[in-house]
C-alpha cells in the first residue's frame, strides 16, 4: 500500500513517515502544498495524510482539487484546526476522515487502517483468503493458523493482493502501490517476491493470471 | 432648555417650533389689537373733528345773526335723546347750563376734559374717554375756538364709546380666529418638517438596529450630505471590528499551529519508550494539550465577546454537522437525524454554533446506541427570542443527580470514552459568553437530552411564531 503524507513540519512528518513505514506503508513525503497536490495528482495513492496548515497552498484547497479533479483516493486531514467548523469544512471538502493534533501514532495508524479497508471494501482489520489470514492491526500472517514470518516487502505485496482479493492487479499497479516515488523500480523484482510469497506461505493462493496479472480469491472475511 | 436634555431630537424640535410660534403670534396679535383699536380711535375722532367744524362753522356765522340758531348738524342720532351722540358749545367762563347743547343731552350737561395741558396752544384739539350722561362711557373731541369781539366759546362733541370698543371685539375675535388657524397650519407644518427632516436618522438608526441584530452586515442606503459621514464612520467602524476579530481568530489558529504540532512531535517521541522520562513526558504532554485547548478556547472566546451580532441560519449548520457525523461514524451505524429548522436563526457567529452543536453531537454519537436527534425550535422569553438546540440520544444518559457536574469545566464522567473532558464545559463557555446555557436532561429516545438555549431570531427578519421544541 502506497501512501502520501503532506506535513510541513519535518520533525513530524519524519516521525509519521517512519510509523508508516514500519507498519508496512509505502510512504511519499511533501512538505508543501505545490509539491503534495502536484504528487496527489500525478500518482496513484492507496490513502493521503493531509495537513491544512501547508505553505504554498493550504489543505482544503489542494483536497477541492483533487476531488475536482476525480481523484477519489481516502484522505486522512491531520490538523492542528481542531474546531467543528474546520471540520466540517474539511469533510465537505471531500475528507474522509480528520484527526486532530497532538495525536497519538497508534490512532494515526488505526485510522489509515480503517480507511484503505473502508476504499477496498473489507468490513474488519483481518482479511482472509482460504487458509491464508492477514491482520492489518498487528501485521501478522498466518496459515492454517501457524504464523508466517515475512519481510516488509513481502507482506506490502501480499497485503495489496489480499486487499484488492477478487480482482486482477497488474505488475505495474502492484509496482505502482507497493514502492514509494524514491525506489528504483523494476517490474521483475515483483516476480522475485511472489516467488519467495508462494513458497511461504506454501498454499495456492496467488494465482498468475496470463498476460494480466495477479489474483487472489475473494475468502469470505470473518469477525476480527 | 434642560428639560429637554435626553429627549428625542423629534420632541425638541416640536417643543422649540411651539414655544417660538406661540410667542410670536401673542406678540403679533397685541401689537395688530393695539394698531387696530389706534386706528378705530383716529377715525372715530375725525367724525367728530368733522362734527366740531360744523358747529364752529354754524358758531360763526350765527354769531353774526342769532346764537340760538346753532346746532343742526343734520344728523338724527344728536336729536334721540341718550343715543350717546351729543354736543355742546358753551361760551368760555358762563355756566355750562346757559349752553348751547344737542337734543339728546335731555339738558344733562357735557363733562369737561381735564385741563388743557401748560403751555398748550389756543384752539388745540383735546381727545379723550369721558363719562357721559347716565354714566356711559363716550369718546370725545373738544376745541377752544375764539369769536373775535363776542369772546371764545369752547365746542364738545361726542359719540358712544361702545362703537370703537364693538369693532375692536369684532377684530379681536376675527385675529384669534385667524391666528388659531395659521397656528394650527404652522405646526402641521413643523410634524410634516421633522417627520421628513428626521426620517434619514431614522433610516440611519433602522440600519444600525439591522447590523446589530446581524440582518446586515453593513450600514446600507443613501444618506443626506450632513449625516453621510457618520454612516461612513460607523462603517469603518464595523469594518475595523470585523478586522480585529479576523485578526484575533487567526492568531489563535496560527498559536494552535504553532503549539500542537510540536507537541505532537513529542508524544510520539515518548511513544516509543516506556522509561520514566517517556511516561513523565507522556503525562505532562497530556496536561500540556488540555491546558492549551481550554486556553485556546477561552481566547477564542474573548476575541467573540464584545464584538457585534451577526446572525446564522441554523438548518445548514446542522445539516453540514450531520453530514459531517455520519461520515465520523459510519462504521458505527449511528442514525443522525436533524429535524428541519426553516428559517431559524442564532444571533451569533457561525463558527461558535458550529462548534457548540458540533460538541455535543460529538458526545452523543460517543454514547448512542443506534440513533441520535438533532432538533431546534424558537421560543419566547419577555421580549427576546430563545433559539433551543436539542440534541437526543438512546445511550445510557446521564443520571439527573450528575447532570449539573458534567457541563462544569474539565469534567469527564466516564474516562472509558475518548474526549479531553473540555466538550460540555467548552459548550457551556460559548453558550454563557452569548448569555445562553446548557443544560442536561432525559431524551424521549431513552438516553441523555443536552438542552441548548440561545438568542435566536425567526425568518429574515420577522419573529417567528414560538414553536414547541421536539
Amino acid at each position: 500500500m502506497r501512501l502520501l503524507l503532506v506535513e510541513d513540519d519535518r520533525n513530524l512528518n519524519r516521525q509519521i513517515a517512519a510509523a508508516l513505514a514500519d507498519a508496512g506503508y509505502a510512504v511519499d513525503k511533501a512538505f508543501d502544498g505545490q509539491e503534495g497536490q502536484f504528487l496527489g495528482e500525478t500518482e496513484p495513492y492507496d490513502a493521503v495524510i493531509l495537513d491544512l496548515g501547508l505553505p504554498a497552498i493550504d489543505g482544503v484547497s489542494i483536497l477541492t482539487n483533487w476531488r475536482r479533479d476525480g481523484r477519489k483516493m481516502p484522505v486522512l486531514i491531520l490538523t492542528a484546526r481542531d474546531r467543528w467548523s474546520d471540520k466540517v469544512q474539511g469533510f465537505d471538502a471531500g475528507a474522509d476522515d480528520y484527526l486532530a493534533k497532538p495525536f497519538h501514532m497508534e490512532e494515526l495508524l488505526a485510522r489509515i487502517r480503517a480507511l484503505l479497508r473502508r476504499a477496498t471494501g473489507h468490513a474488519t482489520s483481518e482479511l482472509v483468503s482460504g487458509s491464508v489470514r492477514l491482520d492489518t492491526r498487528s501485521g501478522r500472517v498466518s496459515v492454517d493458523g501457524t504464523p508466517i514470518k515475512l519481510t516488509s516487502h513481502e507482506y506490502r505485496l501480499l497485503s495489496y493482493l489480499m486487499h484488492h482479493s477478487g480482482r486482477i492487479v497488474s505488475r505495474g499497479e502492484l509496482t505502482e502501490h507497493l514502492y514509494d516515488q524514491d525506489f528504483d523500480r523494476d517490474s521483475n523484482t515483483i516476480e522475485v517476491f511472489v516467488g519467495r510469497l508462494r513458497k511461504k506461505l506454501g498454499v495456492e493462493l496467488i494465482q498468475t493470471v496470463r498476460g494480466l496479472g495477479y489474483l487472489v480469491e475473494a475468502g469470505s472475511p470473518q469477525a476480527a | 432648555m434642560r428639560v429637554l436634555a435626553g429627549r428625542s431630537v423629534a420632541v425638541r424640535l416640536a417643543a422649540s417650533a411651539v414655544f417660538w410660534s406661540c410667542g410670536i403670534l401673542l406678540v403679533a396679535g397685541i401689537i395688530l389689537t393695539t394698531l387696530y383699536r389706534q386706528a378705530t380711535e383716529r377715525s372715530f375722532d375725525e367724525r367728530l373733528l368733522v362734527y366740531a367744524n360744523d358747529l364752529a362753522a354754524d358758531l360763526v356765522a350765527a354769531n353774526e345773526t342769532d346764537q340760538r340758531a346753532v346746532g343742526g348738524l343734520g344728523d338724527p342720532r344728536f336729536n334721540i335723546p341718550l343715543s350717546g351722540w351729543y354736543w355742546q358749545v358753551a361760551r368760555l367762563g358762563t355756566p355750562l347750563r346757559d349752553a348751547n347743547a344737542s337734543r339728546s343731552l335731555l339738558g344733562n350737561t357735557m363733562p369737561a376734559l381735564a385741563d388743557p395741558a401748560p403751555g398748550a396752544r389756543f384752539g388745540e384739539i383735546r381727545k379723550d374717554y369721558a363719562a357721559g350722561p347716565e354714566d356711559r362711557l363716550v369718546r370725545m373731541i373738544e376745541r377752544d375756538i375764539d369769536l373775535g369781539e363776542d369772546g371764545r366759546v369752547i365746542v364738545r362733541v361726542a359719540g358712544p364709546a361702545d362703537e370703537i370698543s364693538a369693532a375692536q371685539s369684532r377684530f379681536a375675535v376675527a385675529l384669534l380666529v385667524t391666528f388659531t388657524l395659521l397656528g394650527a397650519a404652522l405646526g402641521l407644518s413643523t410634524l410634516f418638517q421633522i417627520r421628513f427632516g428626521l426620517k434619514p436618522l431614522a433610516g440611519l438608526r433602522a440600519a444600525v438596529g439591522d447590523v446589530r441584530r446581524g440582518r446586515a452586515d453593513r450600514i446600507e442606503g443613501r444618506y443626506p450630505g450632513d449625516i453621510a459621514p457618520l454612516a461612513d464612520e460607523l462603517n469603518l467602524l464595523l469594518d475595523a471590528n470585523s478586522e480585529i476579530l479576523e485578526r484575533a481568530r487567526t492568531q489563535v489558529g496560527n498559536l494552535a499551529h504553532a503549539l500542537k504540532t510540536p507537541l505532537s512531535v513529542i508524544v510520539n517521541e515518548a511513544d516509543h519508550s516506556d522509561d520514566d522520562l517517556s511516561i513523565r513526558v507522556r503525562e505532562q504532554a497530556d496536561i500540556m494539550r488540555d491546558q492549551v485547548e481550554y486556553y485556546l478556547n477561552r481566547a477564542r472566546a474573548a476575541a467573540l465577546a464584545g464584538t457585534l451580532g451577526s446572525a446564522t441560519e441554523v438548518r445548514p449548520v446542522l445539516e453540514a454537522l450531520v453530514r459531517t457525523f455520519e461520515k465520523i461514524y459510519r462504521d458505527r451505524g449511528l442514525a443522525i437525524e436533524d429535524v428541519p429548522a426553516d428559517g431559524l436563526r442564532f444571533r451569533g457567529e457561525r463558527q461558535d454554533l458550529e462548534e457548540m452543536v458540533g460538541n455535543l453531537v460529538d458526545n452523543a454519537c460517543k454514547w448512542a446506541n443506534a440513533r441520535v436527534r438533532v432538533g431546534a425550535a424558537l421560543e419566547r422569553a419577555g421580549d427576546r427570542l430563545v433559539l433551543c438546540v436539542t440534541v437526543d440520544d438512546d445511550g445510557p444518559g446521564v443520571p439527573e443527580g450528575r447532570r449539573a457536574e458534567a457541563v462544569r469545566r474539565g469534567r469527564r464522567l466516564d474516562e472509558t470514552k475518548p474526549g479531553s473532558g473540555l466538550g460540555l464545559s467548552i459548550v457551556s463557555d460559548l453558550a454563557g459568553i452569548y448569555g445562553g446555557d446548557l443544560s442536561l436532561g432525559a431524551a424521549p429516545l431513552g438516553g441523555a437530552r443536552a438542552s441548548l438555549r440561545l438568542p435566536g431570531d425567526g425568518p429574515a427578519g420577522r419573529d417567528a411564531a414560538p414553536r414547541v421544541a421536539t
